[in-house]
């Protein structure tokens, strides 16, 4: 039982991650109706730009994740500028064919960059256990937890109560409309893609510091893990992206702790995320939390 | 009485909200009957239960005798009926044959195997179907408009290739949906006079919706009236345009109008 | 007045084809260097597996990075009835066929009930889980070991593995080249055939506005369903040839053939999506240029300004700005952006834009020919 437990936490943690990469993707959905695949390069950049200041240049753990935010806000609202708006009106596959694009041009910058295969990169909380009803569970997991309600509750804030919040949502719902009570588009894109650099920074760097992975180019496509948390919740819903993210992140560890049939072969619990996906997608192609498309005609 | 569509008692719901309510009419071979109404009366609505896109929760629709009410769109394109789009609704990179081939699509039996290997069948089906195209092209005046795009061609000829695209169909009951909409007096007049063409070469019945009373009253044998779901009134156009109560549901009682 | 039904309409058509066939025929005359017909064979392994994703993306409008799931399911199939099993080269090219075509189709019921946005989320899926089965499927597959395809026969009427005509002896590599291009010449007069008839139409009608598509009469999940088992078929022959020119499998990690599904798409998208021979042109620019650049690295070379160091690295003393691989794939990335930023019709797009200017400037008068520029679909 304490086993289970303990797995459970941490499947709790992971998911809170993948949530948060799924938040990026979702936002981006919800208001482009496009899946952004650069997703899991904003992850990845945004990672190594943290480990880049807190382990190379020593600054303040927090204070170079707040920057990596920052920096990576810029840089997804640089590449929504200057790639995705000339493409607005171009058919989906398209789009996401471009986003797929770039996905793979932050990914081979990372090692043109940081010239080394593996680096290590932990919280300052690593380590640390504490022991709740003879359950241990790490601080790392606490945090983890802790961060990314902290990052969806002031997600869930910003839509209810802010201007360019409500906007977007408008805009989500409905273009022409919300163009024609004079809120931009354009703008609601742009913070999108903000919001998903910014997210995708939090998530890698929680992912990452969570101890035992070494930090490698090859978290970008961690980070399409995400994707089956996403499309579990219903694409449009942050909501959604939770629980989706939590049923994700416990069914990997739990495979991880208990599966061990040799069948099934090595690593079997990183294949997880997908058959989840897959065994859910039968039964409900909306996801758990989607609006159904419904076309007009 | 051998009505080639015939809509018996139709009524559908969407979350509660009552969009159609026991809607009957049937259409006689060869005419051209017009659903008016004000706006969110249903006429579209009656469209999408008609060609299957919708499945109303009572009354029935035959075609041609055999019933079609909850069957999947493509099934009853096949059983032939074709319809046309309030919103254009072309396949915009092909162009204007290829479009009116795609109507006929149901009328071919070219499969994956026999086109790859473009047997004798497959080869003497697509000449065929193509010359039958050329001569619809002709009689809609579409030549001009071959080899592009037709996304890239002007709303007005977009319209009518897809008005084209629905006869090429060779349906037993063609549907339009509002086939004027946005477009000015020429172009009407040149849509107008296809509309006729058709109905004097190939003599296929009609159901329109339409806004534009002038091209309702030139075209129709028969009107419905419909408003808030319900038919108020059917008949042949003059008596619809008399009728208290379309007049009343066009301008509103005498207290609401301006 | 009928159309002009022939495949190859136009005069310069009729030459680049006859072009193309007496380039298929002299190459191996010519060359003899194993390293140069891996190469081509290479380019022609791409060539099939990007007809069959154009089929599915540039005809279809379903996005996918599934194509290197299918090649890897393509090539153990043939390495295991081909070698293993020592059956005739038709029939392991039919199992690779089947097999990817099956799992193909079994995608089905995905694409019956998603539109094309969902599906490249299935796919990856798709490729995470064939690669964990590779990888452990010690008995199919020889796990992380891998498997020898040495043996398999290549012969159908004549045998492509020791090929000798007209008393000339050709070396393996140059009958599998004449095999893989036979095969891609015969799959581009299918799709090509396909795409100018009722099916291909069809596909074409649900990329363009499958809501429509539907009330016309073409179903649209049926549809689906079979061109997602033609592609997988295709890239699935494509990975037995590429099995038979590699002679030994490993099924790499899942991260690695997503790599190479995002090959697939930049292929046809630099070559020209929605076009039939655009999967030849990018497999011949882009297909082996992995292969190419390792091989040329040194012509390639050269000292950047500002950073004063070599472009790529020496694999000796490391120094240098990137590997080998990470400058092709990030060839691959920026092509793919700035193609689909700027010439979403790839470079077949780009040579009929230019045979169409010359054309008017030559006839002023003259009709200004097919535009071949895409037009936004309405989502």
């Amino acid at each position: 039982m304490d086993k289970f437990l303990q797995l459970f936490v941490s499947g709790v943690a992971l998911g809170g991650i993948y949530a948060l990469i799924a938040l990026g993707f979702v936002v981006i959905y919800k208001a482009t109706g496009t899946f952004n695949f650069a997703q899991g390069g904003f992850v990845l950049l945004g990672t190594y730009l943290t480990y880049q200041l807190a382990v190379e240049w020593e600054v303040n753990f927090y204070l170079s994740t707040l920057i990596a935010v920052l920096a990576m806000a810029g840089v997804a609202m640089l590449i929504e500028r200057t790639v995705l708006r000339r493409m607005m009106d171009q058919p989906a596959f398209t789009i996401i064919l471009v986003t797929v694009g770039i996905l793979l041009f932050l990914q081979q910058l990372v090692p043109i960059i940081w010239d080394e295969p593996g680096l290590r990169f932990a919280n300052p909380w690593l380590g640390e256990v504490v022991d709740i009803g003879g359950v241990s569970i790490s601080h790392a997991n606490i945090w983890t937890v802790v961060y990314a309600g902290v990052v969806f509750g002031a997600f869930a804030l910003f839509f209810k109560f802010t201007r360019t919040g409500i906007g977007m949502q408008a805009a989500a719902l409905d273009q022409e409309a919300a163009a024609a009570q004079g809120i931009s588009v354009a703008r609601s894109f742009q913070v999108s893609w903000a919001i998903a650099g910014a997210v995708g920074v939090l998530a890698g760097v929680m992912l990452t510091a969570r101890g035992g992975d070494a930090l490698t180019p090859a978290i970008g496509f961690v980070a399409l893990r995400a994707l089956p948390a996403m499309i579990l919740g219903g694409l449009d819903s942050p909501g959604g992206a939770v629980v989706g993210g939590v049923i994700i992140g416990v069914a990997e560890v739990l495979t991880a702790g208990y599966l061990e049939y040799e069948w099934l072969g090595a690593n079997f619990s990183s294949v997880v995320p997908y058959l989840v996906l897959i065994f859910v997608l039968l039964f409900r192609p909306s996801g758990l939390f989607g609006t159904k498309e419904v076309e007009r005609v | 009485m051998s009505a080639v569509l015939e809509v018996d008692g139709i009524s559908l719901s969407f979350g509660g909200l009552r969009v159609l309510n026991e809607v009957s009419f049937a259409l006689e071979p060869a005419s051209l009957l017009a659903i008016i109404g004000p706006n969110g009366a249903g006429k579209t609505s009656v469209f999408n239960c008609i060609n299957g896109v919708y499945r109303p929760f009572e009354g029935s629709i035959h075609l041609d005798g055999e019933e079609i009410t909850g069957a999947r769109p493509a099934s009853i394109a096949e059983r032939g009926l074709a319809r046309t789009f309030q919103n254009l609704a072309l396949f915009v990179n092909l162009d204007v044959v290829d479009n009116l081939m795609l109507g006929r699509h149901h009328l071919m039996k070219t499969g994956y195997w026999a086109g790859a290997l473009w047997v004798g069948r497959a080869k003497r089906e697509e000449h065929v179907h193509r010359a039958r195209c050329h001569e619809l092209i002709d009689l809609l005046e579409l030549g001009d408009h071959v080899g592009r795009p037709v996304g890239l061609l002007p709303y007005g000829v977009q319209k009518r290739i897809e008005f084209g695209r629905a006869v090429a169909m060779e349906p037993k009951v063609l549907l339009l949906d509002e086939p004027v909409a946005g477009m000015n007096v020429e172009e009407t007049e040149v849509m107008a006079g296809d509309i006729t063409s058709v109905r004097e070469e190939l003599g296929m019945a009609m159901i329109m919706v339409e806004h534009d009373m002038q091209l309702v009253m030139g075209l129709a044998e028969q009107i419905v009236c419909l408003s808030f779901g319900e038919v108020i009134a059917t008949g042949d156009p003059a008596t619809v345009a008399a009728d208290p109560e379309v007049i009343a549901a066009y301008l509103g009682t005498p207290e609401d109008a301006v | 007045m009928t159309d002009d039904l022939r495949l190859l309409r136009s005069a310069g058509a009729r030459i680049g084809a006859a072009l193309a066939v007496a380039a298929v025929v002299v190459t191996p005359l010519l060359i003899s260097s194993d390293f140069w017909m891996s190469v081509f064979i290479a380019a022609g392994v791409f060539a099939l597996g990007g007809l069959g994703l154009n089929l599915l993306t540039g005809y279809t409008g379903q996005a996918s990075l599934g194509q290197a799931a299918f090649v890897l399911i393509g090539a153990y199939t043939a390495a295991w009835f081909g070698a293993d099993k020592g059956w005739p080269m038709l029939l392991w090219m039919a199992a690779a066929m089947l097999a990817a075509g099956l799992v193909g189709a079994a995608i089905g019921p995905f694409a019956l009930r998603f539109k094309g946005n969902y599906l490249v989320v299935v796919s990856i899926a798709l490729v995470f889980v064939t690669v964990h089965v590779l990888q452990n499927w010690d008995s199919f597959s020889g796990g992380f070991n891998g498997k020898s395809v040495g043996g398999i026969s290549l012969s159908f009427l004549v045998d492509f593995g020791d090929l000798s005509i007209f008393g000339k002896q050709f070396t393996p590599e140059q009958g599998l080249f004449y095999l893989t291009w036979i095969v891609v010449g015969l799959a581009t007069l299918a799709v090509a055939n396909i795409i100018r008839t009722r099916p291909g139409r069809a596909l074409q009608a649900i990329r363009d506005r499958d809501v429509a598509a539907e009330v016309i009469g073409i179903r649209v999940a049926r549809n689906k369903v079979i061109v997602f088992a033609l592609s997988g078929a295709m890239a699935g022959l494509a990975g037995g040839l590429d099995a038979a020119r590699v002679g030994f499998l490993t099924p790499g990690v899942a991260e690695s053939q997503l790599l190479l599904s995002i090959r697939y798409v930049a292929v046809i998208v630099v070559g020209g999506v929605g076009t039939v021979v655009g999967a030849i042109v990018g497999a011949l620019f882009l297909g082996p240029l992995p292969e190419l650049v390792e091989e040329f690295s040194d012509k390639i070379n050269f000292t950047v300004p500002l950073v004063d160091q070599p472009l790529l690295k020496d694999s000796a003393t490391s120094e240098g700005i990137m590997s080998n691989a990470v400058f092709s794939e990030i060839l691959f990335s920026i092509l793919l952006v700035v193609f689909l930023m700027f010439q979403p019709r790839g470079l077949v797009g780009l040579w009929h834009r230019m045979v169409a200017s010359l054309k008017r400037r030559g006839t002023p008068t003259d009709d200004a020919g097919p535009d071949i520029e895409p037009v936004a679909t309405p989502h």
